[in-house]
């Protein structure tokens, strides 16, 4: 009852056109119905679908796993199992150039939407802590990378999730692996990277959906795909596009020797610029020293003793000079002292007589007789008594002393 | 106090008095004083001189132990 009424009203459902890709393909010898299994290949959905072995034959003569078809189909429920499917009247295997051609028109798409955009581009760590790698178990791209980025920097870290890299099931795994890496915080970049194949093989690198998750990753993408030649529409969403698994481990890390070698060179430069900066210094520091006001402080003092020692010279020079003329004079005065004493005279032979009040006797007028008078000589004097008055005007009685001496 | 200068600050007073000291001019004392400090300086400078020496010396001989 219930059967019958889903049945009923998904008959009412309308012929569709569906594109897929052939998960599984049943042919039973003999059967004219045929089965398929149509799985998204973005998304992890998979619906069956029946057909007629004449409508195969004529649409798709050599369909096999993993090709893309589209069909006609219209939703049909079968109540013996419950089970809903398609059943298609025409199906046609998509070809080759003709994936391209959508793979073009995508391009574009996506070049319009910015997912191109050099812009939106985010910067690779310089060192990264985490690398986060998506790549087939075992392949040649997970060894080439893991061994030539650890060649480069030893102390590298990855976290590698394995997904499958061709069929239908690889693009739902990326991009489950994507998101895993990307919530992961030590992850600072992560790595899709796959040998080289046929363009089919590399066919879900190019998928929207997947280009859509890259570019709405929070951490670096590197695109790692092929060979130099291949470039599958991830290259373009990444951020970093290497030509190679090989080509990725080079730009994931820097070269631990050459980093090594670059500090090396540093360290020197370093090393001889504060050797030059100080010798500088020192030569000047030096040559300050060196300076006589510093190198010799005793001339401070000696220059100044010679100073010195020459006004003293001088003092005591002019000095001298004093004293010899004041000799000089003196002796000059003493001549001049001595010229005018009445010594000299006396030694002559003269005398002075003098009265006893000490006046001098210059005239027999100022004696009487019996009056006594002092007579001076050059050396000593006589007491001496007036004898007599001679008849005026006699000579002085002085003179006649004189006179009587000699 | 002389101890807080830096090297250039001391190296640009020692100039300084080393300059006057060379004008003349000074009295004795004065010319003392600037040689006393003119002395003061000039170690200020050469300590900080051999201190740069002795850190770049051991950076260096710690360099060479790792290596």
């Amino acid at each position: 009852m219930v059967s019958q009424k889903i049945g009923a009203w998904i008959a009412r459902l309308g012929w569709i056109w569906v594109d897929g890709q052939v998960a599984q393909i049943t042919r039973r010898p003999g059967a004219t119905t045929v089965f398929l299994t149509l799985r998204d290949p973005s998304a992890d959905i998979s619906l069956t679908v029946t057909t007629n072995r004449d409508v195969l034959d004529t649409g798709a003569p050599n369909l096999g796993e993993g090709a893309r078809v589209l069909l006609h189909a219209k939703p049909d429920f079968y109540p013996g199992r419950g089970t809903l499917s398609l059943r298609a009247d025409e199906i046609r295997q998509v070809g080759l150039g003709e994936l391209l051609a959508r793979l073009e028109q995508l391009k574009k798409l996506l070049a319009a939407e910015g997912l191109f955009e050099p812009a939106g581009k985010r910067r690779l760590p310089f060192l990264p802590g985490r690398i986060g790698l998506i790549t087939g178990r075992a392949s040649a791209a997970e060894r080439d990378v893991l061994m030539n980025t650890r060649r480069r920097w030893p102390a590298v870290e990855f976290r590698v999730i394995n997904v499958a890299v061709q069929g239908p099931t690889s693009v739902p795994q990326m991009i489950d692996a994507l998101r895993v890496l990307d919530q992961d915080a030590t992850v600072d970049v992560i790595v899709i990277a796959r040998g080289g194949g046929s363009t089919e093989d590399l066919l879900p690198f190019s998928d929207e959906a997947l280009c859509r998750a890259v570019f709405a990753c929070r951490t670096p993408v590197v695109s790692a795909v092929g060979h130099e030649t291949d470039t599958p529409l991830l290259d373009f969403v990444a951020d970093l596009r290497a030509s190679t698994p090989t080509d990725a481990a080079k730009r994931l890390v820097p070269d631990f020797g050459e980093e090594l070698r670059l500090i090396r060179y540093a360290r020197h430069r370093l090393d001889r610029a504060v050797t030059v900066l100080l010798d500088r210094e020192q030569h000047r520091l030096d040559a300050v020293r060196s300076r006589p006001v510093l190198a010799r402080p005793e001339l401070m003092v000696e220059h100044r003793q010679v100073e010195v020692t020459s006004l003293w010279e001088r003092g005591a020079r002019t000095l001298d000079h004093r004293l010899t003329s004041a000799a000089g004079d003196l002796s000059h005065t003493l001549a001049r002292l001595r010229a005018l004493s009445p010594a000299a005279t006396l030694r002559r032979g003269y005398a002075i007589v003098q009265a006893p009040d000490g006046t001098v006797v210059r005239t027999p007028r100022d004696v009487a007789p019996g009056d006594p008078l002092r007579v001076r000589l050059a050396e000593g004097e006589i007491a001496a008594t007036v004898a007599e008055m001679p008849p005026a005007p006699g000579p002085p009685v002085g003179a006649q002393t004189e006179r009587a001496r000699s | 106090m002389t101890d807080e200068l830096s090297y250039e600050q001391a190296r640009a007073e020692l100039a300084g008095v080393v300059e006057r000291l060379e004008a003349g001019g000074t009295t004795l004392e004065e010319a003392l004083a600037l040689w006393e400090r003119g002395e003061q300086l000039a170690d200020v400078c050469q300590r900080w001189l051999d201190g740069a020496r002795q850190r770049l010396d051991a950076a260096r001989a710690a360099r060479s132990d790792e290596a």
